[in-house]
Parts: C-alpha cells; sequence; structure tokens
C-alpha cells in the first residue's frame, strides 16, 4: 500500500468515525455515550463541530479512534471460542463497563 | 394532586408504555408513574391486548445469585452505573436506557434475556441494602453479590465458574433455529 493511499483510508475512517459518532449522539445521547465509551462532555464537543471541523480534523495521518481492550483479558474475551456460549462476550462487556470513560484532560 | 398539567400526565403515560412494552408487571408501573391503577390496567390492556399477570413479584435476592442470572444481571446493573456516572439520567430511565442497552447485548450475541425487566427493576430496588456490587480479584469485574456476605476475596462466576455452569439446555434455541428452515 503506497502512502497516498493509506492517508486516504486513515481520513475516510476518520471522517466515517467522526460522523457516526455524532449521528449517535444526536440520536441518543446517553446510549452513545455508552457505546462509544466518551465522557458526556466530549460528546458535546463532538455534536457541536461543524462539517468543517470534521472534515478538518479527519485529514490528520493518524487515526482518530483509538482501541478500546488496552487490556489483555477483554481482547482474550472478545476474541475467544469458548466452550461456554457467548458468556465470554457478557463477560467483556462487564469489564467494558467497568472502564473509565475518554475523556477531556 | 387535582391540577396536574396535561404534559406531565403525557409524560407519564409514555413512561407507563414503555415499561409495558419492555415487559414490566402491574405493580412497576404504579410504583414508577402517578396515574391510578385502573388508568393502567387499561392502558396495559389497550398495549398488549391481554390482562397483566396478577400475583406477587419475584422477590427473591437469591435469584440475582446463581450463576447465570448473576452473570445477566451483574452486566445490567455495570451498565446502570455507568450511565450513572457518565450522563443525566437518573432513577426508572436509567433503569429502562439500562434494560435496553442488556437487551441490545442478549440479542448481539444470541442469548436468552433472562433478566426481565420485573427483575431488572427488583434489583436497582434491592441495590444498596441486600444487594451489592463487589469488584473480582481476578478479572476486576463489578458483580452483584450479598450484603452480608463477606467479599474480601471474591472471585466471580465467570473467572471461576462452577462445574455444572453452561450445561444446561443452552444449546437448545440455536438448534431450534436450526432445525426450523430445514422442516
Amino acid at each position: 500500500m503506497n502512502m497516498s493511499d493509506m492517508l486516504g483510508e486513515i481520513k475516510e475512517l476518520n471522517l466515517t468515525y467522526l460522523m457516526f459518532a455524532q449521528h449517535m449522539i444526536r440520536e441518543d445521547k446517553s446510549a452513545a455515550v455508552y457505546r462509544l465509551g466518551i465522557s458526556q462532555q466530549l460528546a458535546d464537543i463532538l455534536t457541536d463541530l461543524t462539517a468543517g471541523q470534521v472534515l478538518k480534523m479527519a485529514g490528520a495521518n493518524v487515526l482518530l479512534c483509538r482501541m478500546r481492550f488496552d487490556d489483555r483479558l477483554i481482547l482474550g474475551l472478545l476474541t475467544s471460542h469458548g466452550k461456554e456460549g457467548a458468556m465470554p462476550q457478557s463477560h467483556a462487556a462487564i469489564l467494558l463497563a467497568g472502564q473509565p470513560v475518554e475523556e477531556l484532560a | 394532586m387535582r391540577n396536574k398539567s396535561v404534559v406531565h400526565e403525557g409524560n407519564e403515560i409514555r413512561l407507563a408504555i414503555d415499561l409495558i412494552h419492555l415487559g414490566a408487571r402491574l405493580q412497576v408501573l404504579e410504583t414508577e408513574t402517578g396515574l391510578s391503577r385502573e388508568r393502567l390496567l387499561k392502558l396495559y390492556k389497550e398495549v398488549k391486548g391481554e390482562s397483566p399477570s396478577k400475583g406477587m413479584l419475584p422477590f427473591s435476592a437469591d435469584w440475582f445469585l446463581s450463576w447465570q442470572p448473576n452473570v445477566h444481571s451483574s452486566l445490567f446493573v455495570d451498565i446502570y452505573h455507568y450511565l450513572i456516572a457518565h450522563t443525566e439520567l437518573r432513577g426508572v430511565h436509567a433503569m429502562i436506557k439500562s434494560y435496553r442497552l442488556y437487551l441490545e447485548h442478549v440479542h448481539a450475541n444470541s442469548l436468552e434475556p433472562i433478566l426481565t425487566l420485573t427483575r431488572a427493576w427488583t434489583l436497582v430496588r434491592f441495590l444498596g441494602s441486600l444487594l451489592q456490587t463487589v469488584p473480582c480479584t481476578r478479572c476486576g469485574g463489578n458483580f452483584i453479590t450479598h450484603r452480608q456476605d463477606l467479599n474480601r476475596n471474591y472471585v466471580c462466576g465467570l473467572c471461576r465458574p462452577p462445574s455444572r455452569a453452561g450445561k444446561s439446555k443452552k444449546r437448545m434455541p440455536e438448534a431450534t433455529h436450526t432445525a426450523a428452515p430445514a422442516a
């Protein structure tokens, strides 16, 4: 993959993420705060971004969304094809609900 | 009481309808809305097309402690606590939203929704008096336990599942699903 392809892909993913996040927050803020794992303050800032600002942010050379399972246990649970049906998914959901949210410093 | 606003009453009716759709029993509606029993009965029949089930609510706190119910109830309570901590939702509205998010999880993973809305509502009422959440010393997740229990070195049912865990009829719904189209 050449450099400009990669930057194009990153921009597209950032744009999709930001626009989808805005859409979710406008539709149902509390559910979005849970699904995105962000603070309400951050959610408010995201919805207030104009199309121009979103476009500008998306054009960075880094991804704007971050891995939420920076925990070996959660990662293991989400990828396991365990013997106990879908219980690993529930275990992961319980752990994710207990994690701190992404918020503004 | 007489001069209640129409908007307020409209909101109460909408709340009652939401709760009925999610499967609430009449006692839940009576506690959470200011509507009279007669109106609630009428509303219930209109929404569900049948009379509400009679009898007492499930009141056992022990139900939340057996293995599978504990996992489901703990997830629900963790979502509830998350919403209380990070959003402006409170009371019955936080309860309804957490229950919806719990149902989503259940459907997304093709599990059975074994925690009913009435049970979820009971659970929220038990928190702080009979039940509490305690972090598992192995995974760090928060799980429901009895308040009176000694939970110093608590290990959750998922980190240390009982030997019979998950060996019930859990495979059944999948089996019937796959069998149905063939028939």
